[in-house]
């Protein structure tokens, strides 16, 4: 019996396209997304130098400190621009209308930028003409002293590349807080899985569903039936969130750490929560579908909001200033976790959150379980 | 076979069932005949032990219905009034599901199935989606889900509602096949034309109560109507109207656009003494019609209400 309901479940589950799309496809999307948006900027593959020219004025107290750090930033393997020489101003603004170069510099007193349209190449070369004219500034003084010394000490502080690129595209991209939004869209994907919960309930009580009504006039034990159809759920949520997990490791390269069992684990016990979720928010409103999947998915969205899957200082703004609410949301819990897998070589704090994700299945399935063993209804 | 006796369902302070006693007996059909929101469905579903109710008893194959009564259950089928299939599994997967709730050999299981598809006619239609189905299909997919499994016993709740008259016939004439086939039967409806054709037995409830009970034959000699005659009158006087009222067997008359619609009482020649006396008062008069009364008039004269509104 529970194999024949176990299989039917799972047909009728897995042809549900839409719920398939929300708990799986769409936080495959949202994290390719999260990927684009934090990875492309900061990987050396995606920078390509940018095509400039240079305009000399012809002082060569001005056209020699600059001549000396344009070329310094356009050599070497990362390289910030691909320098053409300029023999004049209109062989320049020919280049510039035709695209052939992002912007011109003109060196004099003050070093100009002529650019066409404020992209991120040209807010880049904006930022190294305003970075040259401080710096130069900072070091005038040292340059009337020792005139020879000026390009050393602007080269020195015009340094890396990547100050302009990081500062241009404004990523507080830190690795470590940045997976956390990865960790969170899993978390966010397992609560989504509560819509499968929710299914289950739907079609096991007979005062919420006429199917349910007729499972319940069958020789077959409820709560078999139950299991047997939340079993059916559970491999489909646990399945896609190994797609999930493998698609983030081997496609988008997130890291989990070196733990892969306790990862997988951990997938494991979020889907158990978020099926557990939706199975005891169904039981408790009973009618009304659209209320059901109203609650399941703002709670799920502000769960996912307040462990920082849409903005980051969120989780640390909560840490700091109301910490237990850290400890009673179930979608920063599971997050922690990861996190905790991710970043700490001791156990301690992921064991933590793992048992406290415990007590919260405990209680859904504890609730959930004392409204379905009722097998007579007051009203259907 | 269904032993009913004293019960009682409140919904708060609405008293859905009131002492509510009724018997079925092996083989026949046995008609649960009431006007909306008349309990019919609160019936079947304390029948059923799907309702929890207040008082009385319940007893199926001379053993009491309780939800793990598994062995009473195997012997049910159930249609509900309302339609509940899985709109991701297809006819066949639908009524293979429901019928593998009672029948565990896989062979056999696949010949029930088979038999039911074929029983309600869904042939061509096996391997559709119920969204792709009209909804007389549906309901007929609907009937194969609950008695696929060939229970000896089956409620059907209403499972004509909302189906064209063709339909309904097939469904009607299907529900008659089994009965031959020795199924007891329990049907609801508040269409008296489909419990007066298929049922042997019928039970008249209002506000949760029996009102009359009996073949339709007894239900209809327990009141006083006999016959429904109406006449296409052209002209007629106050006076003639009056007396026409205190010939013998005449229980009313009523003159509303030139029709004339009389109640007579019991009696087989109540036509000829109306005619007899137009023809003698010379009252030309045109179409004439005389009905039998049917299970609304049984309902009218105990209730004083209409059955259909
Ligand atoms: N869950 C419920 N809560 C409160 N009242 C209910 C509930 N279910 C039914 N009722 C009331 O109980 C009465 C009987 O309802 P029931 O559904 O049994 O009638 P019915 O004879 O099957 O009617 P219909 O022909 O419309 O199906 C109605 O007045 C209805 O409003
Ligand atoms: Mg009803």
């Amino acid at each position: 019996m529970f194999r024949h309901v176990f299989v039917y479940r799972f047909k009728y589950l897995i042809r549900d396209r839409e719920l398939v799309f929300w708990t799986f496809v769409f936080p495959v999307i949202l994290a390719s997304f999260f990927y684009m948006a934090f990875f492309n900027i900061n990987k050396d593959e995606a920078f390509h130098p940018i095509n400039v020219a240079v305009v000399y004025g012809g002082e060569e107290q001005y056209d020699a400190p600059f001549k000396a750090v344009i070329e310094d930033a356009s050599k070497g393997k990362d390289k910030l621009f691909n320098l053409k020489d300029a023999t004049s101003q209109s062989d320049a603004e020919q280049w510039l209308k035709k695209g052939r170069i992002a912007g011109y510099f003109t060196s004099g007193e003050t070093v100009k930028l002529t650019i066409k349209d404020s992209e991120l190449e040209q807010s880049i070369m904006k930022s190294f003409a305003d970075q040259y004219r401080s710096s130069r500034l900072a070091v005038q003084r040292i340059a009337q002293d020792h005139p020879d010394s000026l390009k050393e000490e602007l080269l020195k502080d015009i340094g890396n590349r990547g100050n302009y690129v990081k500062e241009t595209a404004g990523g507080n991209s830190e690795p470590d807080s940045m997976l956390n939004y990865f960790y969170a869209l899993i978390a966010m994907a397992c609560f989504y899985g509560s819509f499968w919960g929710m299914k289950e309930v739907t079609d096991i009580q007979a005062d919420i569903s006429d199917r349910a009504a007729r499972v319940n006039t069958a020789p077959v034990h409820k709560l078999l039936a139950f299991i047997a159809g939340s079993a059916a759920a559970l491999v489909i949520l646990f399945t896609e969130m190994l797609l999930l997990l493998a698609y983030l490791n081997f496609a988008l390269h997130i890291s989990f750490g070196n733990r892969a069992g306790l990862v997988i684990l951990t997938a494991l016990t979020g889907s158990v929560l978020g099926l557990s979720f939706g199975a005891l928010i169904s039981a408790i409103v009973k009618k009304g579908a659209g209320m059901k999947v109203a609650i399941l998915t703002v709670a799920t969205m502000i769960g996912s909001f307040l462990s920082g899957m849409m903005y980051m200082d969120m989780k640390y703004l909560i840490a700091r200033y109301v910490p237990f609410l850290a400890w009673l949301n179930p979608v920063n819990l599971l997050t922690d976790a990861f996190y905790a897998l991710y970043y700490y070589d001791s156990l301690s704090h992921y064991v933590r959150t793992m048992g406290m994700m415990c007590i919260f299945i405990l209680l859904f399935c504890t609730g959930t379980y004392l409204i379905v063993r009722r097998r007579k209804y007051a009203g259907l | 076979m269904i032993h009913v006796k004293n019960l009682v369902k409140r919904y708060g302070e609405l008293v859905a069932l009131d002492h509510l006693s009724l018997d079925v007996r092996e083989g026949e059909i046995f008609g649960l005949l009431g006007p909306n929101g008349s309990g019919k469905s609160t019936a079947i579903n304390c029948i059923l032990s799907l309702l929890s109710f207040d008082k009385g008893e319940v007893e199926i194959f001379g053993k009491t219905m309780a939800p793990d009564a598994y062995d009473l259950k195997r012997k049910i089928g159930v249609v509900m009034q309302n339609v509940a299939v899985f709109e991701e599994l297809t006819v066949y997967e639908n009524i293979d599901y429901f019928c593998g709730l009672y029948i565990r050999n896989r062979e056999e299981r696949r010949h029930l199935v088979e038999e039911a598809i074929h029983f309600v006619e869904l042939d061509d239609f096996r391997k559709f989606y119920p969204k792709k189905l009209s909804g007389g299909l549906l309901r007929r997919l609907n009937i194969a889900c609950g008695i696929a499994h060939k229970p000896k016993l089956i409620f059907l709740d209403e499972p004509t509602v909302a189906v064209d008259p063709q339909s309904r016939n097939k469904i009607l004439e299907g529900i008659e096949r089994l009965n031959e086939q020795g199924v007891t039967i329990v049907y609801t409806s508040h269409y008296m034309e489909e419990v007066e054709q298929i049922c042997s037995r019928i039970v008249i409830m209002d506000k949760g109560r029996v009102i009359a009970s009996g073949t339709k034959e007894e239900l209809k000699a327990m009141i006083t109507l006999g016959e429904k005659i109406t006449v296409e009158v052209f002209s007629i006087n106050e006076e003639q109207l009056s007396q026409l009222r205190t010939l013998p067997g005449i229980v009313s008359v009523e003159h509303i656009d030139r029709q004339l619609y009389i109640k007579s009482g019991k009696g087989s020649n109540n036509l000829e003494i109306v005619l007899d006396f137009l023809k003698k008062r010379q009252i030309g008069f045109g179409r004439i019609y005389s009905e039998l009364p049917t299970l609304n008039d049984v309902f009218l004269e105990i209730t004083g209400k209409q059955l259909r509104d």
